[in-house]
């Protein structure tokens, strides 16, 4: 059992299952060259109430992982293994209809770009209120009634006046809150945001995630927050997944990583992060080389051709054996915990100032 | 939107007068028209006759704007009063210019129209098949026939239904009827060219359909409706079928010249006389007037269905709507 | 399958036609042998002139066709729409098969069951009463003919319609009644500038209506044609009232003959319907068996041929006038054992020649030379075959009178692919070995199959020939030019009528050389000049006839201006309904009078 015991917020009766539990996770898209290995072997547990933060580089699974859980790869492109257990129900290899009764329902997303997320050629209310309309029964007019309602929540002036308003008539702020308004329409339990702040600029960004966290303390949904900027986790998250190359490479407490992050690639993503504290002339340390090919992805430790320390680890275990995610607060990498604390404290701490 | 119109048209217009005044002082460069018709007397006492008769004898300048003003405001001629539109008489037959065409346009139109129905229903529909079927057999089979019969061109394909079903005496020979007095005679006589001229278009259509139908599948906005909990059928129709009607809308624009073009084929083809028979009997009897009419009234069809199909964006793409 | 194929071919090459060589009703079994036996049978009868009938052989009505009954439509599938209907303007045998069926002039010719032509009255009474040594013809109208409105024909009616011609929007149509009339070349107009219609007659001394059955007819010169010149539609009866309608009358015209034009959709098609105020007792060659005609254009010689030789549906009861069986087409047609049943064949009046430019070419050994080189068997195999055409040994068809069978001075009959080496000799006597010769042809499918060989005939000849396409709708008015800049280029010259008169004056008469003149050769030699104005004047038809022939063999052999080609030939297909289907030696294709449905 991988469980993360929580130390504060609502506790999970002991025993019970997990609300998300997603075991051994493996997506696989076949193209012209060859089967890429988009997630390999990725476990996670959820909680309702509990927020689930995922970082990593583009390409490393993040989306792909979240696309799977609400069943939306291609079936015939994808391969997908392992299972996802959703309030204990099986979701993998779970029929198209049963799916479509969940998604939007029970577990709903926000996309990264609502521009591009939202239908032009229709009007945001209708949008809104189509899964509303679908999964409730509700006519015509309550889906408007809602849209409205919803608009209002997620703090849209003039609810009932933009409701016909088409997505492109929106302000990109506005597009992500009505993106939220119609993830949340009916309530879901699961909500999965995908980087839903990148595109807007940053005082816009604080309110949509504080939007995110008054309507879970409202609903008491779990949520997963997919995003490659640490700062935004920082503040919203309880958990935190990092994913590297299809796999996850560190999990445990967003207090845990940030202050006592064991790998080597979350070590990256800190220090390659700018800080308001920090010098300007002071230089960022970014990850060297790019994210690996996952049609071939390197042997070992995938991240061992980017990896400052495998020196330290010495022979050839980096590049040959691939390290193990522990259960519980962990990192798969082959240093000793010794090697971490040292490495960090004296090398890494300096940097993040 | 009115504003829109007006630019348009207005833009239209002087198209066609560009166009028109092109075409005519081309046209004295191709030839003489006495001299098509004067037979064993073509001296050049009789030529300068016919010439003066045809009112080729006037400046070029003074007859271009005869012609322009005598389709706004109508003309004299011996043989009678031609009212506005006005494009004057054959040199070659006498007839009245704009009630030839008006008596040739509804076997155009019914062929254009007619094909138009029968490639945009079945090449739109067989390409939503082959879209929401994609890597099936069937989409295979539908993929590779449209393949093969996207290079079906109407004149090899017209002589082999001719042999097929016409000549062999299973089908009538194909012909114009009026469709007010014999709905079912105009259309079994347009059946067989209608199919022969939609052919190649619904090949093409079905390829288009189906591959913008499944770009418009790969949009994120689909992948949101079905997060959404949409049932597939929904989305397919709603929303990647409402995205692939701009790219699609676009190419019919553009392939209304060719689709007339298609339907002057098929006249030939099927010896049906309409606009395009006699914008080519025109052009070889050297026939000024039936020329210039001929070229400006479709000019400005395709010029005016190309104004409808932009406006018709409006519908299909709110964001041209409204900015 | 020739230069007639531009669309309103020029009259120049469509002239009427008629003859009393070309073959009569259908060739029963297939095969060229049977042609060329029909050929020869009929060969003796060449020299002869079209004989006059007499008043006896013009009265109505005509001889019954054997079998016919009355009774439904005939579908005629046409290739061009006709541009005219005015018969005044008419000069093309499109029209001419059209003009039998709706239109009646003062003569016509009459072909009897065994092929035999004569000359008779139509409207008249008889082919003509000449006097005073030719200047003076009269003619006296029939009773009971009428127009299709009721209204009779009067002398008034024949006089306008002849001096309506003189007006300025007639144009296409013949000018030698108003020649003869009035003056030659176009100053004939001048005698009436306006036509009839602001009240101006000819002077009675000219055209004379004594009372309203006679017209009288005054020459300058003595005239042998006239009978002949009046079968041409062009000379037709307009009423002399209201609905003559000037330009528009050439949309509208008003019928004589036994049916009239129901509608006509210009491009599209026409209905004829039976003309109730025609009257059979009047007429002695038409018949109105069919209630009427239903002609489409449009139809290709490829899509008519398919459709009447398929025999299905309404193609049972079709014919086309003009259109030929495709010549690409020919060889299944009579392979089908029932299609080939469904023949008609004969002559068509036209000599395809290969025009010698003589103001460039003047040395005669150089003409000569190009004469014996032509490959003349290859060009007609492009034509079609032998049923498209026969290799020509002169320049008179065998249709005219005057020509002579097997008349063959340069060996084209009997070395049809040429002589080269003969040809190779008479080019280094004139010391011109290699000489640069340009050789213009029209860009239509035919005309360039035939450069091909013509080109390597007269290069093994020992010619430096330099091709050039000319756009065959302005073809004859190119080579019309006098300084057309060409060495040789072919032409297709008709008769108008079976009459030699209508071939050598305009095609050799050196006094006419002007642009748009048909002396395509520009010859222009003194003896033949002087000839031609003096056997135009000899009223005797046999004895003039004789002397054409004459000057015709002069013109080949001595001056050359032109090599011969071949003769064109006509071979149509009809429905397996039809009956009555004869060739027609006037109008040159089928006999549209004595068509009937079977059943």
């Amino acid at each position: 059992m991988t469980t993360l015991t929580k130390t504060e917020g609502t506790a999970v009766p002991a025993g019970s299952d997990p609300f998300l539990s997603v075991r051994d996770l493996q997506v696989r898209f076949s193209t012209e060259d060859g089967i890429v290995k988009a997630v390999d072997g990725l476990s996670f547990d959820l909680e309702r109430g509990e927020t689930l933060g995922i970082v990593g580089e583009s390409g490393s699974g993040k989306s792909v992982t979240n696309l799977a859980i609400l069943g939306l790869h291609n079936p015939k492109a994808t391969e997908i293994g392992g299972e996802i257990v959703l309030d204990g129900d099986e979701l993998t290899g779970a029929r198209e209809k049963t799916l479509e009764k969940l998604r939007g329902n029970k577990m709903a997303m926000i996309f990264q770009d609502a521009l591009t997320a939202l239908s032009p050629y229709y009007t945001v209310g209708r949008q809104i209120a189509e899964p509303f309309m679908k999964h409730t029964g509700a006519s015509k007019r309550e889906g408007r009634q809602r849209a409205i309602e919803m608009l209002t929540k997620v703090g849209i002036p003039q609810p009932s006046l933009r409701v016909d308003d088409y997505p492109h008539q929106f302000s990109g702020g506005m597009r992500q809150r009505a993106m939220i308004a119609m993830a949340l329409v009916c309530n879901p339990q699961l909500l999965i945001a995908d980087e839903p702040t990148t595109a807007l600029d940053v005082t816009v960004q604080a309110q949509i995630l504080d939007l995110l966290k008054d309507l879970q303390q409202e609903f008491g949904s779990a949520i997963i927050l997919i995003t490659h900027d640490l700062g935004v986790v920082a503040n919203t998250a309880d958990k935190l997944l990092v994913m590297y190359a299809g796999r996850a490479v560190e999990r445990g407490s967003v207090k845990e990583i940030l202050t006592q992050p064991r790998h080597p690639y979350t070590w990256g993503l800190l220090s390659s992060m700018p800080r308001l504290s920090s010098d300007v002339s002071e230089a960022l340390h970014p990850i060297p080389g790019s994210p690996p090919s996952l049609l071939t992805p390197p042997s070992g430790c995938a991240f061992h051709p980017r990896c400052g320390f495998t020196a330290e680890v010495g022979g050839a275990r980096c590049t040959d054996e691939r390290p193990l995610l522990e259960a519980g607060r962990a990192a798969a990498c082959h240093l000793s915990a010794e090697q971490k604390q040292t490495l960090f404290t004296e090398q890494i701490k300096p940097r993040l100032g | 939107m009115l504003q829109f119109l007006l630019r348009r048209t207005f833009g239209a217009v002087v198209i066609l007068v560009l166009l028109s005044a092109f075409t005519f002082f081309v046209f004295f460069g191709a030839g003489d028209p006495a001299a098509m018709s004067c037979g064993k007397n073509c001296t050049a006492d009789n030529i300068a006759l016919i010439h003066q008769n045809l009112g080729l004898d006037k400046p070029l300048t003074t007859q271009f704007w005869d012609f322009l003003v005598g389709i706004f405001a109508g003309r004299d001629y011996s043989i009678g009063h031609c009212s506005a539109p006005c494009f004057g008489y054959s040199f070659a037959t006498k007839q009245d210019v704009w009630s030839t065409m008006m008596d040739r346009l509804p076997t155009t139109a019914s062929l254009a129209i007619g094909g138009a129905v029968v490639f945009l229903t079945v090449g739109l529909g067989t390409g939503l098949i082959a879209a929401y079927k994609r890597g099936s057999v069937l989409d295979k089979v539908l993929t590779s026939v449209s393949m093969v019969l996207s290079s079906a061109q109407i004149y090899i394909l017209g002589p082999i239904a001719l042999g097929l079903f016409v000549y062999s005496g299973i089908m009538e020979s194909p012909k114009y009827v009026d469709f007010t007095s014999d709905p079912a005679g105009w259309f079994m006589g347009l059946l067989l060219p209608w199919l022969v001229m939609s052919t190649i278009f619904t090949a093409q259509y079905t390829r288009m359909s189906r591959s913008t139908m499944i770009e418009q599948l790969q949009e994120e906005h689909v992948r949101t409706a079905k997060a959404k909990g949409m049932a597939s059928s929904y989305v397919f129709l709603r929303y990647a079928w409402r995205g692939s009607l701009i790219p699609i809308v676009t190419i019919l624009g553009m392939d209304l010249s060719s689709l007339f073009g298609g339907a002057m084929i098929t006249e030939f083809t099927f010896q049906l006389a309409g606009i395009g028979r006699l914008a080519i009997d025109s052009v070889t009897t050297l026939d000024l007037p039936m020329v210039m009419g001929v070229l400006i009234f479709s000019a400005a069809l395709i010029l005016v269905f190309n104004i409808i199909v932009d406006a018709t964006y409006a519908f299909i793409d709110p964001r041209v709507r409204l900015s | 399958m020739n230069a007639f194929s531009t669309r309103r071919a020029r009259a120049a090459i469509v002239a009427l036609a008629a003859g009393s060589l070309a073959l009569t009703g259908c060739s029963g079994g297939s095969g060229s042998g049977q042609d060329k036996s029909q050929t020869d049978k009929d060969a003796a009868a060449q020299a002869k002139a079209i004989p006059m009938g007499t008043a006896a052989d013009s009265v109505g009505p005509a001889v019954a066709v054997k079998d016919a009954h009355s009774g439904g439509t005939i579908r005629v599938y046409q290739r061009d729409s006709y541009n005219h209907l005015d018969p005044g303007q008419m000069y093309v045998s499109d029209m001419k098969a059209l003009s039998q069926l709706i239109f009646r002039g003062l003569t016509s010719f009459k072909q009897d069951d065994k092929g035999n032509a004569k000359v008779v009255g139509d409207l008249a009474t008889d082919a003509g009463q000449m006097s005073d040594g030719g200047k003076t013809w009269k003619y006296t109208l029939k009773d009971g003919i009428k127009f299709e409105d009721g209204t009779p024909i009067t002398s008034k009616d024949i006089r306008h319609s002849i001096e309506r011609l003189y007006a300025k929007f007639i144009t296409d149509g013949p000018t030698y009644v108003q020649q003869w009339l009035s003056g030659g070349g176009t100053t004939y107009r001048k005698a009436l500038p306006d036509g009839p219609y602001k009240g101006d007659h000819l002077p009675k001394t000219v055209l004379d209506t004594p009372d309203a059955k006679t017209v009288i007819f005054h020459f300058k010169q003595p005239n042998s044609q006239l009978p002949y010149a009046l079968t041409m539609p062009g000379y037709s009866a307009v009423p002399d009232s209201a609905k003559d309608t000037k330009d528009a009358y050439d949309v509208a015209p008003v019928s004589s003959g036994p049916y009239k034009i129901a509608s006509f959709k210009s491009g599209k098609a026409m209905q004829l319907v039976r003309n109730k105020n025609w009257d059979p007792k009047t007429d002695a060659m038409r018949h109105q068996y069919p209630d009427g005609y239903n002609i489409t254009f449009n139809h290709q010689a490829s899509d008519s041929t398919k459709r009447l030789m398929a025999d299905q549906g309404e193609a049972k009861n079709a014919i086309s006038f003009t259109n030929a069986v495709d010549p690409t087409l020919t060889k299944n047609v009579l392979d089908n054992a029932d299609a080939s049943k469904r023949l008609v064949q004969g002559y068509q009046p036209y000599v395809w020649q290969m025009n010698f430019n003589m103001d460039r070419i003047k040395d005669k050994k150089i003409r000569d030379a190009i004469t014996y080189a032509l490959p003349n068997q290859q060009i007609v195999r492009v034509n079609g075959g032998s049923y498209g055409g026969e290799i020509a040994g002169g320049l008179l068809a065998p249709t005219v009178a005057g020509y002579k069978k097997g008349y063959d001075p340069y060996g084209k009959i009997s070395h049809p692919n040429g002589e080269p080496e003969k040809a190779k000799k008479l080019l280094k006597e004139a010391g011109k070995t290699g000489m640069k010769l340009v050789y213009a042809y029209s860009n239509t499918e035919v005309r360039q199959k035939e450069a091909v060989v013509i080109e390597d005939a007269l290069t093994k000849a020992g010619f430096n020939v330099q091709k050039k396409e000319v756009d065959a709708a302005s073809w004859y008015e190119q080579m019309g030019k006098v300084k057309n800049g060409f060495d040789i280029y072919m032409t297709g010259w008709g008769q108008d009528w079976p009459d030699a008169s209508t071939v050598i004056p305009p095609s050799y008469d050196g006094t006419t050389i002007q642009d748009g003149s048909s002396n395509y050769s520009h010859v222009n030699d003194k003896h033949v000049n002087a000839e031609i104005a003096r056997i135009s004047k000899i009223t005797d038809v046999a004895k003039a006839t004789a002397e054409w022939q004459k000057l015709h063999q002069y013109i080949v052999e001595k001056v050359n201006p032109a090599a011969p080609v071949f003769y064109t030939k006509m071979l149509q297909l009809y429905g397996s309904n039809i009956g009555g289907a004869r060739y027609n030696l006037d109008v040159s294709y089928i006999d549209p009078n004595t068509l009937f449905l079977k059943k």
